[in-house]
């Protein structure tokens, strides 16, 4: 799952303890803060205990398993573990700082001037809705012919290419959190002459942590879910790989072939995020949501889901507090882009891809001409691959929305539910599905063959990529409709079915649209690496394994040597995806979206 | 009609444990309308939730007509602060869903609802979405929508606080001359207000709660003559307004 098209807004990664308490109800929590603040210190004495405790056995667990792998996994790099272990932690550390660097004074610029706004946030918007695998001729290309192959430009070119996933979360977190600054404040800091670099230090800073933090959280997670393709590089036929977990992974898939070594890298690196979560992020989201204006904190609506549905809780106070008009007005301001925005975007964009398209196709003499990327015959059957590819797309998330129905309706409603589904949810978002694939594909290979086992397959991963945005958003659009809507159907005697289809599922209709949006961006970045299998070139035939799609041509114009794979090509391919994406978000989702405004509750 | 007899409730939440209404005793009889006030989180809400049938006494009970009332009946309608109309709902068929509950035909049913749409002064806006009413015109759906199912009693929770005055005004008045009309099925009013003013100007008695854990603290029957509009500025008007006030200020 990745959620790089998901900005601080949405609380997909945030952990399932946190999560609780952002759908807890305003007066749970007022009551619970008192007896807390009561507690002896002894209490506290024994709650750091506890801390320590899980700390120490966790870190001693995570040793445990390294010292029984290291021993007893037969590999010749296996004694690497540790340090392509360290190499990965480092470069994931070092592109989410270089990503808070660049996220916040962009978005601070992108939030706080109006002619920066209209250049940079649609064209960040329509940056992020690029797969990362689109990135690899520019980024690849630049640092390896500038460091002549030399390790420092592979280094480089993963760092930027796990970038390019990982920035877009802080960048719109950012933005989100100044927009949604309360007027009141704004106005307030106004008349107390607080400007310039008084009021960034006084008001935006403040205003950004929790968004920074939340966005680093994803961020973080962005990182673990795509350094496997950012650390392992196959580009027109060339690998180029440095020393790391992801690395070791797709190493042991592609080129050891070994299936037992590639589980356990897998169950170590989940089990590795999900401790670093639980000791990081998940504290420090405890602490972000106590501090600074709270309403500041996930209001940030942007990207291609721009009606963050998860609101925070308190909003919904029923019958209690108003929700300041301010925030609406913020709210909506931020959700819409004006057209003129829009076309200087596109503009920008065209003449950016013009740009790339040019200087590529100056870089490498042996495809000089447009004509010879489109000579493949392959290219030909591009309208059935688009079908195939969205019917895929289609029968996934048609799998995924019923059942995240059906998960987050029984969960928001029932804690005995909750207490099933939210540790499920918590270490379904640790494991990183790409790295899942070729697990599932051998096996499900077994019982229904190569090519049906890899249909069935690319669907699973489907679903288990694009379920949680679903759950989450139908979770919290659940837990928040107001106490009155459902006092009201009570009153009316709905009961079952009845309640669900006159109360329920209509409160929760734009959680679904927004869960759907998100849900088909993921599941665009998904498909590109679940149509095909170069993994399995020994074990079927001495043929990478494909399914005639969208995804798996692009993988191949992208991956194989010329002239199957081609950069004009490659870029192509990605502009029709962009195309279809946006086509999708502008005539269905926008237009449910806007006639399903209508329905939400104000309160 | 509506006795609460010994009503107690505690809200417990992990661990913690906040004591709500303690051994609450009122009764509301036919042809009153009864006004609880008190400070905000003495419990009051919570109370008519319990009448309402939505909550349930820990210990003692709510009787109607004499039978404990446990459960949501639609002799038992109510009003609510933020309105709890259905926003995906046209503020017709917001009036019509509520009488699926009677059993009765979907033609009597639009029938019944536009009647009342009128009643409250809402011809014209059938259509509407709440989303596009102003939240006077909306508390008329709301009053439209509890009145169509001719309960016998009527629960008011706030029902003009969140309004500007203004248009409090003018639906309190609506809601007392739809009281008047002989036709009315409903008989018995339970109002909670923490605006003392208006339950002096509503009530024909105004119960006063005391804060958290709220207790009757006092029972102050007002005899003012109906329509009151023109004593809203009589010193018999404050006399009362004081008398609830004091009660008020003393149990804190």
């Amino acid at each position: 799952m990745n959620c790089h098209l998901i900005p601080g807004a949405s609380p997909l990664r945030y952990p399932a303890r946190i999560l609780r308490d952002i759908l807890k109800s305003p007066l749970e929590r007022r009551l619970q803060k008192k007896p807390r603040r009561e507690q002896g210190k002894l209490a506290h004495v024994v709650r750091v205990g506890r801390q320590a405790l899980a700390f120490t056995a966790g870190l001693l667990a995570i040793v445990a398993a390294y010292w029984l792998v290291m021993n007893f996994v037969e590999n010749p790099e296996i004694s690497s573990l540790p340090y392509y272990t360290f190499r990965t932690l480092l470069r994931i550390t070092i592109t989410l700082g270089i990503s808070v660097a660049w996220g916040v004074p962009f978005g601070i610029l992108a939030s706080t001037n109006k002619t920066a706004s209209v250049i940079l946030v649609p064209s960040i918007d329509l940056l992020q809705s690029i797969p990362i695998l689109g990135y690899f001729p520019v980024i690849v290309l630049f640092f390896i012919s500038l460091f002549h192959g030399g390790e420092f430009g592979i280094e480089l070119s993963a760092i930027l290419l796990l970038f390019t996933s990982m920035a877009w979360a802080i960048f719109f977190g950012v933005v989100g959190a100044v927009k949604g600054i309360p007027v009141n404040i704004i106005e307030a800091a106004q008349s107390f002459g607080v400007t310039g670099f008084k009021y960034v230090r006084h008001v935006i800073l403040p205003a950004i942590v929790p968004a920074l933090i939340s966005g680093s959280t994803l961020a973080w997670c962005d990182g673990w879910f795509f350094m496997i393709a950012a650390e392992y590089v196959v580009y027109l036929g060339t690998t180029y790989s440095v020393p790391g977990l992801g690395s070791y992974l797709a190493k042991a898939a592609y080129v050891y072939n070994d299936l037992n070594l590639s589980v356990v890298i897998l169950v170590l690196i989940a089990a590795i995020v999900f401790y670093l979560n639980s000791l990081t992020w998940h504290r420090l989201m405890e602490r972000a949501a106590t501090g600074t204006y709270k309403p500041v904190a996930r209001i940030g609506l942007s990207g291609l889901g721009k009606l963050g549905v998860i609101r925070p809780r308190w909003l919904h106070l029923g019958d209690r507090i108003h929700r300041p008009k301010s925030l609406i007005l913020a709210s909506k301001w931020v959700k819409r882009y004006t057209r003129l925005e829009k076309a200087v975007a596109l503009a920008i964009s065209l003449t950016a891809a013009f740009l790339i398209i040019y200087y590529i196709a100056g870089q490498i003499p042996s495809e000089v001409g447009f004509h010879e990327a489109f000579a493949d015959p392959e290219f030909l059957n591009l309208p059935v691959y688009t079908v195939l590819t969205l019917g895929r797309l289609t029968v996934a998330y048609v799998i995924s929305l019923g059942i995240a129905l059906g998960m987050g309706v029984l969960a928001a409603e029932h804690k005995k539910f909750a207490a099933v589904f939210y540790p499920i949810y918590d270490i379904g978002q640790a494991v990183p599905i790409l790295a899942l694939f070729p697990i599932f594909f051998v096996y499900l290979s077994r019982i229904f063959g190569g090519r049906f086992g890899l249909e069935i397959t690319a669907i699973v991963v489907l679903v288990l990529d694009m379920i949680w945005y679903m759950f989450l958003n139908v979770v919290g659009a659940v837990k928040s409709i107001p106490s009155e809507i459902k006092e009201v159907g009570r009153l009316l005697g709905f009961k079952g079915l009845k309640r669900i289809t006159h109360i329920v599922i209509p409160a929760i209709l734009p959680a679904i649209v927004t869960g759907s949006i998100l849900s088909w961006g993921t599941g665009w970045n998904t498909i590109i690496f679940a149509e095909y299998m170069p993994y399995e070139m020994e074990l079927f035939g001495g043929q990478p394994l494909s399914l005639p799609g969208l995804g798996s041509y692009l993988d191949k114009t992208g991956y194989l040597p010329p002239p199957k794979g081609n950069t004009v090509r490659l870029l192509f391919l990605l502009g029709e995806i962009a195309v279809i994406v946006l086509a999708m978000e502008g005539l269905v989702w926008r237009k449910l979206l806007r006639r399903f405004e209508k329905y939400r509750v104000e309160v | 009609m509506i006795e609460s007899k010994h009503v107690t409730k505690t809200f417990e939440l992990e661990k913690s444990k906040i004591p709500v209404l303690k051994d609450v005793n009122f009764s509301a009889n036919e042809d009153e309308f009864v006004c609880l006030v008190g400070p905000s989180g003495c419990g009051k809400s919570t109370l008519l939730r319990i009448i309402a049938g939505l909550e349930h006494a820990d210990s003692g009970e709510v009787l109607f007509h004499g039978q404990p009332q446990t459960s949501p009946t639609p002799k038992i309608t109510m009003i609510f602060q933020l309105f709890g109309l259905l926003p995906w709902k046209t503020a017709l068929e917001n009036v019509e869903v509520a009488l699926e509950i009677l059993d009765i035909k979907k033609e009597a049913r639009v029938e019944i609802a536009r009647s009342h749409l009128r009643m409250v002064g809402l011809e014209g806006f059938e259509n509407a979405y709440p989303h596009d009413l102003s939240g006077g015109m909306k508390q008329r759906v709301g009053i439209a929508r509890a009145l169509a199912l001719q309960p016998e009693v009527l629960l008011m929770d706030e029902p003009f606080s969140s309004l500007d005055e203004l248009t409090a005004k003018t639906l309190r008045s609506l809601v007392l001359d739809i009281r008047g009309k002989s036709s009315l099925a409903t008989n018995t009013f339970i109002m909670v207000s923490h605006n003392v003013e208006e339950a002096v100007f509503m009530a024909d008695r105004v119960i006063v709660m005391s804060p958290r854990p709220g207790q009757i603290v006092g029972d102050v029957k007002v005899n003012i003559p109906r329509p009151r509009l023109r004593y809203l500025r009589d010193p018999v008007h404050f006399k009362y307004v004081d008398e609830v006030v004091e009660i008020l200020e003393k149990s804190k």
